[in-house]
């Protein structure tokens, strides 16, 4: 198939995918829109899809009109920092072929061990969070070794193992905090209060933008971003990565070693998820309290199915489940349709992109046309 | 003596007419065949891989559409659009590989697709093994109904297929290969079963190579050659001899011009090569033999006969039980491959889709497979990708890969330009062992020679070649010397391939001759073992 016919499959496929999404939402806010005449659904739906699909960027009141506004978008902009990181670290494993689950816990405890730097180890600002984060990122990366050796050595599933290493995680640190780490002045179980050298600094100022912690993490985001993309298109790993994704037999027979090249890429998916924790944790908050799996992982898992496992791509798609988050959160606040709305969304275009059989058939056709054009060209060739 | 029709269509079972196949790649598997079938008699359908014959039986089972050419059962002419539809008509067929479901248990695999249910919605298991073991007993086929698919030895399961076959109406079963994974004694069994099969007036195609089998069981045994019948004959009436002049043989006799071999130092060297395979049957049987600096030596022989199990030992895909071999003096035997390559070694794979291509990468990505982690392709950290899109395009030019651009998906080309791909990687770098596995197989004549010649010229220059192939042609044509393998053995040796006949071939490949040892011992030219 031709580079140019490949992209188009690409983008239809995904427009369709979330045409059918949008059409299945639309169905489900109608169902649970308020009014009580027909013509009262219609308007309340109406107006919530209106809050869902510019609400995020554009601020709308009757008086004033619709009207940009910068801080919405750079609201979006710092929601996509941490699910960039977990965007890479997915579509490094997957590329692999290695279905590890484990960015879910692996950004918790990057999170976490940050955290814990930020607030017991004292160093000069800048240096500070910059340590934090990159050990944050390691310690994660050597807890990757577990599902990735037990792949390699002994054939044991890396999902399963990455899934449940996600829980073990939440409910270690859960216990950590509870017993030992909790600050006993606060009314919640919560850190003490991380000391202000650690701290990752808004590039925005905050009293123009209030509310928005878009800072310095996103910068560094999208340069991991990059990196990323050189690394897997312009390295000898990431070449090797990528040729074990689509044919490890191939891999293996040209002299790869495929072991090693898998255990790395799930190491480093576990350093880039955890590295991921540890610039939220220090960019947006000022003490550690999260007491469940924060989500991050789950999303990095449909951002890189949206990428097709590109690392260019993981940007777009980031915005892409940011923007979508924003807009329902907006017609939970507005319109009166339930905030979980976003998880059936989410869900549906999950099933259609991760569905491996769909538009198969779309494919085929521009295949064997492909093939067929070949074919007869060849043919002209040999008679002229 | 070729069989005359001696009566009308009546008599005939199954009759095609015509057959041509055509692929959608462009290959003709079948050209004008004819095929018939006698009510009650055990048909053989004998030929070399990529013969016709599995292309021939799958139309007849529904699973391929014949391009042109007609098919009748019991007289009526129908179209075989599905398997179900063959079923339906009484055709069934027991695959080599089995279709069985591993974890469900006999009775549950003989019923699957046409389960008995008890009150309409529950499996009803004691139905299913009643079921089982009263076809079982009909037909004196014994199988252990509740026994798990997974746990039973491959002749009980081939049993099962027998009986899912017969169980779902078969009057005619086509039987691919059926004695390829058996033991001797369980071919036995099986022999026996297929007599009584045809006594109750059963009619059976039974596809093999084995020429003592097909005299012992078969009534009469039709030969392809290249996708063409090569005649119907009674198996009483024609000799051994005159198969095997039939099934191996070529079109034409291509001459490619090659001067002749200088032989240098052994490069590789193998000794009493042993492999049990999985199956506890012996697949390679003391093999020993030397390759030399700038000589071919070919591996002929029927596949199957074990050249697949030699090729995946030297290149570690397995582990021979016994033996061992050197490349220049170093042992290879359970290295890992990017070892085995250090050492100069190049691997052609016989499944090229499997192990030569990543098929959703690109032409480049593919031909720098074997030297990514080399200092010319790399700069720093990155890579130089001046220096790799200098090699992609020098080699796609070198090797006329018939592409777009070097990004193109190698899924994409031709299956041709595939192999170009793949031998463009193995022959350029710098190998002095090239291990070529059926290197022109289902690939169109340009490529085919292109990539012969390349052969040549490597060899000329002082490369040491194995050529592994089933095609006669290939095989004579490029082998300076050259050994024939059966059954797991080396049946014989020339030191040189001219005067060599396609009879003489034949009678080795299929087992009608063999050399004595010492004569096979000439192949070891380092004689110190």
């Amino acid at each position: 198939m031709t580079r140019k016919r490949e992209i188009r499959f690409i983008i239809i496929r995904s427009l369709v995918a979330i045409c059918i999404a949008l059409l299945v939402a639309t169905l489900l806010i109608f169902i649970s829109a308020g009014g009580d005449t027909f013509h009262e659904k219609l308007e309340a739906t109406g107006e919530a899809l209106r809050q869902m699909l510019i609400g995020p960027l554009f601020r709308m009141s009757k008086k004033k009109g619709t009207s940009f506004e910068l801080k919405r978008l750079a609201d979006i902009l710092a929601a996509m920092i941490p699910t960039i990181f977990t965007g890479l670290s997915v579509c490094i494993m997957f590329s692999a072929n290695q279905f590890n689950l484990g960015a879910e816990g692996g950004i918790m405890l990057g999170a976490f061990v940050s955290a814990m730097v930020a607030i017991y180890v004292p160093m000069p600002a800048g240096l500070h969070a910059v340590v934090a984060v990159l050990i944050g990122g390691a310690v994660v990366a050597i807890l990757m070794l577990l599902p990735a050796l037990l792949k390699t050595k002994l054939s044991v599933s890396e999902m399963v193992c990455s899934l449940m290493l996600n829980y073990i995680i939440m409910y270690v640190i859960k216990f950590l905090m509870n017993t030992y780490l909790a600050d006993k002045s606060r009314g919640q179980i919560m850190s003490y209060p991380f000391r202000e050298t650690s701290a990752i600094a808004p590039i925005v100022n905050n009293t123009t933008f209030s509310g928005a912690k878009l800072t310095w993490g996103f910068v560094v985001a999208i340069v991991a971003v990059i990196l990323c993309g050189l690394f897997m298109y312009r390295s000898r790993w990431g070449y090797a990565i990528r040729m074990i994704g689509i044919n490890q037999a191939f891999a293996g027979y040209s002299g790869m070693k495929v072991g090693s090249v898998i255990v790395l890429s799930q190491v480093l998916g576990g350093f880039l998820a955890g590295a991921g924790g540890g610039v939220e944790m220090l960019g947006r908050y000022t003490s550690f309290s999260w007491s469940a799996l924060p989500g991050y992982g789950w999303t990095g898992i449909t951002i890189a199915i949206l990428a097709s496992n590109n690392p260019y791509m993981v940007p777009l798609a980031a915005f892409f489940m940011a923007y979508l988050s924003k807009g329902c959160d907006l017609m939970a606040t507005y319109a009166k349709v339930p905030a979980q709305l976003i998880d059936i969304i989410q869900g549906v275009i999950f099933l259609f992109f991760a569905a491996e059989q769909f538009l198969a058939k779309y494919r085929q056709k521009l295949v064997v046309k492909s093939a067929e054009e070949e074919i007869a060209r060849l043919n002209l060739n040999k008679e002229g | 003596m070729p069989d005359e029709k001696t009566s009308g269509p009546g008599e005939y079972v199954v009759q095609m007419k015509q057959i041509t196949k055509i692929y959608a790649n462009g290959a003709a598997a079948n050209r004008g065949v004819d095929f018939n079938l006698r009510r009650g008699e055990i048909h053989a359908l004998m030929g070399e891989n990529g013969a016709g014959k599995s292309t021939l039986m799958k139309m007849l089972f529904g699973l391929e559409q014949p391009t042109s050419g007609e098919i009748f059962v019991n007289g009526e002419k129908l179209v075989l659009s599905s398997p179900s539809v063959a079923i339906a008509h009484g055709i069934g067929m027991v695959h080599q590989h089995f279709m069985l479901v591993p974890s469900l248990s006999v009775a549950e695999n003989m019923v699957l697709g046409m389960v008995p249910h008890k009150s309409g919605i529950f499996i009803d298991k004691a139905k299913a093994v009643e079921l089982t073991r009263a076809y079982s007993e009909k037909f004196n086929l014994h199988v252990e109904p509740e026994a798990k698919v997974m746990d039973i030895p491959v002749g009980m399961k081939q049993k099962v297929e027998i009986l899912k076959a017969l169980m779902r109406g078969a009057r005619i079963l086509i039987m691919d290969e059926p004695t390829a994974v058996l033991t001797t004694q369980e071919t036995a069994e099986l022999f026996v079963e297929l007599k009584n099969l045809k006594k109750q007036g059963y009619t059976i195609v039974f596809i093999s190579h084995k020429l003592n089998e097909i005299m012992e069981i078969t009534d009469r045994l039709t030969i392809m050659r290249k996708g063409k019948s090569m005649g119907v004959y009674n198996t009483k009436d024609v000799t051994k001899e005159e198969i095997s002049r039939l099934m191996v043989g070529r079109d034409v006799v291509l001459s490619l011009q090659k001067d002749k071999a200088v032989p240098g130092d052994t490069v590789l060297r193998v000794r009493h090569l042993e492999y049990i395979n999985e199956w506890n049957k012996k697949m390679l049987n003391d093999i020993s033999f030397d390759v030399r600096r700038g000589e071919i030596l070919g591996i002929a022989g029927v596949e199957g006969n074990g050249q697949k199990e030699l090729v995946d030992m030297l290149f570690n895909f397995n582990t021979p039980n016994a033996g061992s071999a050197s490349v220049n003096g170093k042992s290879i035997l359970g290295l890992p491959q990017q070892k085995i390559r250090e050492l100069g070694v190049a691997l052609v794979p016989e499944d090229r889709m499997l192990y030569g291509i990543a098929s959703g990468a690109s032409i480049e990505e593919n031909v720098i497979s074997d030297r990514s982690g080399e200092k010319r392709f790399n700069k720093g950290p990155l890579f130089n990708m001046k220096a790799i899109h200098a090699e992609a395009d020098r080699l796609i030019k070198e090797y006329t890969v018939l592409c777009k651009s070097r990004s193109q998906q190698v899924g994409m080309l031709s299956g041709g330009n595939i192999q170009k791909v793949v031998v463009a990687r193995e022959f350029s770098n710098h190998p002095i062992l090239i291990l070529a596995d059926q290197p022109t197989r289902g690939i169109d004549v340009g490529a085919t020679e292109f990539i012969r010649k390349k052969l040549v010229e490597l060899s000329r220059s002082g490369i040491a070649v194995l050529l592994v192939s089933a095609d006669l042609n290939e095989v004579m044509e490029l082998s300076d010397s050259l050994i024939v393998m059966h059954n797991g053995s080396i049946a014989a040796y020339f030191e040189d391939t001219a005067g060599l006949t396609d009879e003489i071939m034949g009678e080795y490949m299929l087992g009608l001759k063999k050399q004595s040892v010492e004569e096979v011992r000439r192949v070891c030219h380092d004689q110190e073992t």
